[in-house]
C-alpha cells in the first residue's frame, strides 16, 4: 500500500517540478532575447529565431517528465480496484 | 477513464484497413500516406519546369531555397550537399506532425517508432559521413578534446553524449507531438456538454498551439541534425 502512496506522489509531483524549473528557464531566455532585441531592433529577426530554439531545449526537458509520469501513471492501479481490495 | 491501462494505446484513424502488425499500427500507413503526398505535390511542381516560376512551382522553390540558405547557414559552404537530407527532414517532419491534427488521422510522429527511426538515420548519416571525410582511426580519436592529458576522463564522457544524441533527438520530438496529442485527447474528453447534448468544444483553441509545436520541433529537429552534420565535418564539437 506504501508502495502506491509513494508512486501517486510521484505520479503527481514529478511534472509540476519540471514545469516550476522550466518556466523561470523559459522566462530567463526570453527576457534575454527581448532585452537584446530592444538594443538593435536590426537582429531582430535572427534573435527570434535563436529565441524560439532555445525555448524549444528547455521545453524538451519537461517533455522528459512528461514522459516519465505517462510510464508511471500506467501503473497506478484502478480506482474501482483499489476501493474493492480496501473495503474487504 | 476507469481503466488502468497504458494512456500510450493509440487511436484509430482512417487507414485501419491497410494489414499491418499490431506493434506498427496505422502510424506506418499515414507515413506512407505523407509519403505519397509530398511525392505527388513535388511531381505536379515541377512537370512543366518554366524559367519564371509561378504557383506550385514558385511555392515549392521559396521553400527549398529558404532551407538551403538555412542548411548553409548552419554547416557552412559544404552544406550544398546536405540540404536535400535536411530539408527533407524539416518537411516531412512538419507533414507528419500536422497530420495528426485532422480528424480521423494519427500523427505518425506521436510513436517511439517513427523517431527512432528518423534519429538513426541522422545518427548513421552523420557518423558515416565524417568517417567518409576524415578516415576511421582519426574520426574516432576527435573525440579525445583537446587536453590531451585528460583524454581518460573526456573520451568516455564525449563517447556517451555522441550516443545520447540520437536518444534526445527521437525522445524530444516524440514527448512533444504525442503529449500535444494526449492534451488535446484529454481536453476533448473533459469537455463539457451544454444542456445535455451540446458539446463544447474546449480543445480547439489547442490545435493552433499544436501546429505552432509541431513546426517548432521540426525546426529543431532539423536545425540539431545540421549542426551534427557541421561537427562531424569539421572534425570537432561545435
Amino acid at each position: 500500500m506504501e508502495y502506491f502512496a509513494a508512486l501517486a506522489i510521484a505520479v503527481g509531483l514529478g511534472v509540476p517540478i519540471a514545469v516550476l524549473s522550466a518556466g523561470l528557464a523559459q522566462g530567463k531566455a526570453a527576457a534575454a532575447a527581448l532585452e537584446g532585441m530592444a538594443r538593435q531592433p536590426e537582429a531582430a529577426g535572427q534573435l527570434q529565431m535563436t529565441m524560439i530554439i532555445g525555448l524549444a531545449f528547455i521545453e524538451s526537458l519537461v517533455i522528459y517528465a512528461l514522459l516519465m509520469f505517462f510510464m508511471l501513471q500506467s501503473r497506478l492501479p484502478a480506482t474501482a480496484e483499489m476501493l474493492k481490495t480496501l473495503v474487504k | 477513464m476507469e481503466h488502468s491501462g497504458s494512456a500510450l494505446h493509440q487511436p484509430g484513424s482512417w487507414l485501419h484497413w491497410i494489414p499491418l502488425p499490431p506493434y506498427m499500427g496505422d502510424a506506418v500507413a499515414v507515413s506512407w500516406l505523407v509519403i505519397i503526398a509530398l511525392t505527388a505535390v513535388a511531381y505536379l511542381g515541377t512537370r512543366r519546369m518554366q524559367e519564371v516560376p509561378s504557383g506550385l512551382q514558385n511555392f515549392l522553390e521559396t521553400v527549398v531555397e529558404g532551407l538551403d540558405r538555412f542548411t548553409r547557414s548552419v554547416i557552412g559552404s559544404e552544406g550544398d550537399k546536405f540540404t536535400p537530407f535536411i530539408a527533407t527532414l524539416f518537411i516531412y517532419i512538419f507533414i507528419m506532425n500536422a497530420i495528426g491534427l485532422i480528424p480521423g488521422f494519427v500523427s505518425p510522429t506521436a510513436t517511439l517508432n517513427m523517431t527512432v527511426a528518423l534519429a538513426l538515420t541522422v545518427f548513421v548519416s552523420t557518423h558515416y559521413h565524417g568517417v567518409r571525410r576524415h578516415g576511421g582511426l582519426k574520426y574516432l580519436l576527435h573525440l579525445v578534446g583537446e587536453p590531451k592529458w585528460l583524454a581518460p576522463l573526456l573520451f568516455p564522457m564525449h563517447l556517451i553524449s555522441e550516443l545520447a544524441r540520437p536518444l534526445a533527438l527521437s525522445v524530444r520530438l516524440f514527448g512533444n507531438i504525442f503529449g500535444e496529442d494526449q492534451l488535446i485527447l484529454q481536453l476533448a474528453i473533459l469537455s463539457p456538454v451544454f444542456l445535455g447534448f451540446l458539446p463544447i468544444p474546449v480543445h480547439f483553441f489547442n490545435m493552433g498551439f499544436s501546429l505552432f509545436v509541431g513546426l517548432v520541433q521540426a525546426l529543431v529537429f532539423s536545425v540539431l541534425a545540421a549542426a551534427y552534420f557541421a561537427g562531424a565535418m569539421a572534425g570537432e564539437e561545435s
